[in-house]
């Protein structure tokens, strides 16, 4: 035989030697056969030096192909039997992926700050900047510059906490609304205005399932040139598709307000059946889910703050935050928010 | 307030009976309708007949057979009822009727005679509690009529909510007005003439405080049976939600609603003295109402007079000693318009609200005095029977008159847009009844009854209102520049940065218990605390100093609901009743941030011991805060606070001030609140986390290799470990990367009143590699500058 015919019936066997490995140590003993010095190859390549020179360009282009290729199909084989033996070993390592060995505790914003958050960026995605104000206010700035005259039931010390502090020409109470903080911006801006106002108020009410002393309101002011009552449907229909979900349809009620005319309270159409189902958990049928009131700013308001009501108008819209996220959530019980259950707290 | 549809359609013939549609027309006219019941006659089969003989039973001596005749024959029925004769108009249930309550009515026998049918009581019929006899209808109504038709049914009855600024709504002539403007169609209150008789009454009455009295009418109405109101009248009264009383005392209520002008009625014998006089009460003074209350007066209620004293009580009740009674014989109709603030005032002085005060306290039309005066009479004579004298009392104190408005048409489509002519505003106004003239600038006088219109923005609200807020487009104004303040996207990150360590925000109400501020040590605080004026409950009567005490009362909370585990945080105002800096004219209310955590906190790993709740803990948590916020010149140094451990409190200074306290509550506080004695807190003024940071320059990371070594000293416990570390690594010029202390250690070895202190520590340098050589004397100068402290190397 030559060594060519040789060399081609060791690389004929290989594959089946190679694949007939069972382990790496398998491997290295299959190796040494077909490579090692006993191996064809090996006996081939010693006898380079007995080869008839002219043969042997041939021979030794044939031995090294040879040999490059069974050094392929080891490399190949190897790569197999290394990755099963490797994942032979980690299926030992099994853990029960339900032990829930590790937990990696969170903590949680409160779902009415959630929920001052989702409405606030809403209103900054419209190009309203947000402020805040005191809670403890000066009854001119609660009442009075807001078109609330002395007399105005609201004002009673039955739905208005005062405090004991200073002077009793300068009134102070905790703010029944966000509303006092649209005339302090009025006071040191000059128009256009586009705020919103999140924050505490206050009421003198009993604590049970629906009422709490101290709730949260947002409040929403736009004053510029030019502003319209279609501004305002517009502004807030927008805003009830985002909170809403953009099938929301919006209905506008004709209300009052002493600090908006025309005052109007904005219905959303209910998300929770589409409208009008009577077994509807959301709203008992009525279809519409009353969301906010709002209106066009008083011109008493302007005045009261030093703009022209000739030269501007404006809207302004008030609505709580606790109701919303409870008509949102299924919460049916107001107190919830203030327990402070931490089981509560972290379902958000 | 309640609306019937029939006695509404009474006034208007609307172009729709359907409650829903209606409900929604009278929503977008802005009366909101908070629901409407539909009423239908409880029974079937139940018609008027008349009671043409009554003869006794020949068999039983309590029932008697009575021969009814129903307009398509004569029934004989039997009745145990004696409170009605021959000619009696009945009700009567004949065979295959059905009750309330599924009475079925059938033939029967009753001791031998056939009774077909019955004839019922009001009770049995569902329409009264009244069951001591049969009901006797009025008048003489036709044979055969269904019953319901007597008591308007089926009908529907709406219960809406009017607006405080629309008194003329509160009736339903003023919602018949509203709907007729609405739907562009007439309204009309029938012709009613008064017939009175010649003579005068012989009251006088005296306003002597025109300001609390607008208008005084009276008119005498004498000889009249006081008893009870025919049954459509009970009925129509039902339906709003009023109980009958007398025939007299209902018209008054039935007038209320039908026009929106409460009255009064007088027993005019009752008036001593013949003279009435409106004036204030004087402080100390007395008046029996006629709940049989005694009420105290004050010298802000407005008092109706007469020589013996105080006999009632203006647009809120009437006193006992002139009250109609069922002896009454001669009435005084009284139908005064009153000032409002002084009507809302009394009655919630008094408690006395009422469907009258309600409509007083926000304004009763004085023109429309007069009218309800006579309408009232002229039922009271119609029902009631007596005569209304023609002379009558017209007392007037204060003249309302018409509002007259200028418009112009730019101010309506400035404020809603381009679309409304002059034509159109002006049809729309003069659907309210209000006088228009002129054109492009218009001449509006308003009906008294609308106090609520008296500028240009009143009337383009009414232009608005029924133009239909429905029509107008929707439109975005254009866009502006908007956005977060640095310190509120700051707010925002603190409050992110607390939760994803794992702490819940938490949201209490911002009111103070003595008894905790004293638990905290905090008794001084107690006297300036912002008090409420008027607060409901105690709990509500003193505004929070300081955010721990809710705090620590919601880790109670929890733990006695089985929550072992808590940690909360809450951003919120304390209050002072110091002046505020910056507006004296308020009170002191910084922003405070405050934690309490109870129990295991974090990360926990099975089989582990969990990190636990303590002063350590809360450290950590506020300079995790700290880093997050990427706080500048922030320093941590022990010290002692109110209530808090006093070996495990730090104070947290910027700069030279003083912003809170972060470490453990002290045991003794904790107890107060049913809590473990560990437990983390913190209190940090607010506004000085969220103040904007500058931007802080990158430092690209070092590509050169590091050099790493550990120190051991012995420290004493009066030197804070971060004294030792700022020293020994502002002695390595710079070259530290990182340090940290990885063991301290008490005990052998190490002197009382020492711990040893082993700290990890790695230099690299930004342009070269640190060699042993130049790491030797900087580790040396290191050691220098710790001895300074008096820490030496242990082993040393």
């Amino acid at each position: 035989m030559t060594a060519v015919s040789l060399l081609d019936d060791a690389l004929a066997g290989a594959p089946e030697a190679i694949e007939g490995a069972r382990t790496l140590e398998d491997l290295e003993e299959v190796e040494s056969s077909l490579l090692g010095k006993a191996s064809t190859v090996g006996e081939v390549r010693r006898s380079m030096g007995a080869i008839d020179p002219a043969k042997r360009p041939d021979v030794g282009a044939r031995l090294n192909d040879v040999t490059a290729e069974i050094r392929r199909l080891l490399a190949q084989r190897r790569t197999r039997l290394e990755k099963s033996d490797v994942n032979r070993r980690l299926t030992g390592d099994a853990i029960d992926v339900t032990l829930e060995r590790v937990q990696i505790q969170r903590g949680s914003i409160h779902l009415i700050q959630q929920t001052i958050d989702e409405i606030v960026d809403i209103f900054v995605g419209l190009g309203y900047q947000m402020a805040t104000g005191p809670e403890a206010e000066l009854a001119w700035y609660n009442f009075d510059a807001l078109n609330t005259p002395p007399t105005h039931p609201s004002r009673l010390e039955s739905d208005t906490m005062y405090l004991e502090f200073g002077d009793p020409a300068d009134e102070v109470l905790l703010r029944t609304q966000t509303s006092p903080m649209q005339v302090r911006w009025m006071e040191r801006n000059d128009p256009p205005v586009y705020i919103v106002v999140p924050g505490k108020t206050y009421r003198l009410d009993a604590i049970d399932v629906s009422h709490l002393p101290v709730f949260h309101q947002i409040e929403g002011l736009a004053v510029d040139e030019n502003i319209t009552f279609s501004d305002l449907k517009g502004t807030l229909a927008h805003f009830a598709r985002e909170f809403f979900g953009p099938k929301t349809e919006v209905r506008f009620r004709p209300h009052f307000f002493p600090f908006t005319e025309p005052s109007a309270e904005l219905d959303v159409s209910c998300f929770a059946c589409d409208g009008g189902e009577a077994s509807c958990r959301v709203c008992k049928g009525a279809g519409w889910l009353e969301m906010l009131g709002c209106g066009m700013v008083d011109p008493n308001v302007f005045e009261a703050v030093g703009y022209d009501p000739g030269l501007v108008t404006g809207f302004a819209f008030g609505m709580g935050v606790e109701r919303p996220a409870m008509v949102r959530h299924g919460i049916n019980d107001i107190r919830h928010f203030v327990d402070n259950d931490i089981r509560f707290l972290r379902q958000f | 307030m309640k609306v019937p549809l029939v006695w509404l359609q009474e006034f208007i013939d609307l172009p729709t009976a359907d409650p829903t549609e209606l409900s929604e027309v009278l929503a977008m006219i802005g009366h909101d309708v908070e629901g409407f019941e539909v009423l239908d006659p409880d029974w079937t089969n139940v018609i008027v007949g008349r009671v043409a003989e009554i003869a006794p039973h020949p068999d039983a001596d309590k029932i008697r057979v009575c021969g009814v005749d129903t307009g398509s024959g004569a029934e004989q029925i039997i009745c145990g009822a004696w409170n009605f004769d021959e000619g009696a108009y009945v009700a009567v249930a004949r065979p295959g009727a059905v009750l309330p309550g599924g009475l079925e009515i059938g033939r029967r026998t009753i001791r031998g005679v056939e009774s077909k049918g019955m004839i019922c009581s009001e009770r049995e019929l569902g329409l009264g509690d009244d069951h001591a006899g049969i009901l006797v209808l009025d008048g003489s109504p036709e044979l055969g009529t269904d019953l319901a038709n007597l008591v308007e049914l089926p009908d529907v009855v709406f219960d809406l909510s009017i607006t405080t600024n629309r008194p003329d709504a509160m009736s339903i002539v003023g919602i018949a007005r509203d709907l007729a403007a609405y739907y562009g169609i007439e309204y009309s209150i029938p012709e009613r003439p008064l017939v009175t008789t010649p003579g005068a009454t012989d009251v006088s009455v005296e306003i002597e405080d025109p300001e609390g009295c607008r208008r005084f009418t009276a008119r005498e109405i004498r000889g009249v049976t006081v008893g009870q109101s025919p049954l459509w009248l009970r009925h129509r009264l039902a339906k709003t939600g009023v109980r009958a009383v007398s025939n007299v005392v209902d018209v008054t209520n039935y007038v209320m609603f039908e026009l929106g002008h409460p009255l009064h009625a007088f027993d005019a014998k009752s008036i001593s003295g013949n003279k009435l006089i409106v004036r204030r009460a004087q402080q100390g003074e007395t008046l029996v109402t006629l709940d049989d209350e005694e009420r105290g007066l004050t010298s802000d209620d407005l008092i109706i007079y007469d020589a013996d004293g105080p006999t009632s009580m203006s647009g809120t009740m009437g006193g006992a000693r002139s009250e109609v009674s069922f002896q009454t014989v001669d009435v005084l109709m009284e139908a005064a318009s009153w000032d409002p603030p002084t009507i809302m005032y009394m009655s919630r002085r008094h408690d006395l609200r009422s469907e009258a005060s309600t409509r007083f306290e926000r304004g009763v039309d004085p023109h429309l005095s007069d009218q309800a005066n006579q309408r009232a009479s002229a039922m009271v004579a119609d029902i009631a029977g007596g005569e209304v004298l023609e002379g009558y009392v017209d007392a007037i104190g204060k003249e309302i008159e018409p509002a007259e408005i200028d418009l112009a048409l730019s101010e309506v489509t400035r404020l809603l847009g381009p679309g409304f002519s002059s034509a159109r505003v002006a049809d729309i106004l003069t659907r309210l009844g209000m006088e228009v003239s002129g054109e492009g600038r218009l001449h509006v006088r308003v009906p008294t009854y609308r106090p609520d219109v008296s500028r240009p923005a009143d009337l383009i609200e009414e232009v608005a209102r029924l133009h239909g807020f429905d029509k107008f487009d929707s439109t975005l104004p254009l866009g502006v520049v908007g956005g977060l303040t640095v310190e509120q996207r700051r707010e925002r990150l603190l409050y992110r940065t607390l939760a994803g360590a794992g702490l819940s925000q938490a949201v209490t109400l911002p009111f103070v218990g003595e008894a905790d501020l004293e638990a905290l040590e905090r008794t001084d605080e107690i006297g300036s605390l912002l008090k409420v004026k008027n607060p409901l409950r105690d709990e509500e009567g003193r505004l929070r100093s300081t955010m721990l005490p809710n705090l620590l009362n919601a880790l109670r909370y929890n733990i006695s609901h089985g929550n072992k585990s808590v940690a909360l945080f809450e951003t919120g105002s304390v209050f002072m009743a110091d002046p505020d800096e910056t507006d004296p004219r308020l009170p002191c209310q910084p922003k405070r941030l405050a934690w309490a955590i109870v129990g295991s906190f974090g990360h926990l790993v099975m089989g582990d011991a969990s990190l636990d709740a303590d002063a350590d803990l809360s450290l950590g948590i506020f300079r995790h805060l700290a880093d997050a916020l990427g706080l500048q010149d922030m320093t941590l140094r022990k010290a002692t606070a109110p209530g808090m451990h006093p070996g495990r409190t730090a104070v947290v200074e910027m700069g030279d001030e003083v912003i809170g306290h972060v470490g453990e509550l002290s045991p003794l506080s904790a107890r107060h609140f049913e809590l473990p004695d560990h437990i983390a807190v913190a209190e940090v003024d607010l506004d000085p986390l969220l103040a904007p940071t500058g931007l802080e320059e990158a430092e690209a990371p070092s590509m050169f290799p590091f050099v790493e070594f550990d120190l051991s000293f012995l420290l004493s416990d009066e030197v804070p470990v971060g004294e030792l570390l700022k020293t020994t690594r502002s002695a390595a010029r710079g070259l530290i990367e990182s340090v940290s202390v990885f063991d301290e250690f008490r005990g052998e070895g190490v002197a009382d009143g020492m711990r040893a202190v082993a700290i990890h520590y790695r230099l690299r340098a930004n342009d070269r590699t640190l060699t042993n050589e130049e790491v030797a004397p900087v580790r040396d100068v290191m050691i220098e500058a710790a001895a300074s402290l008096g820490a030496t190397l242990r082993g040393l």
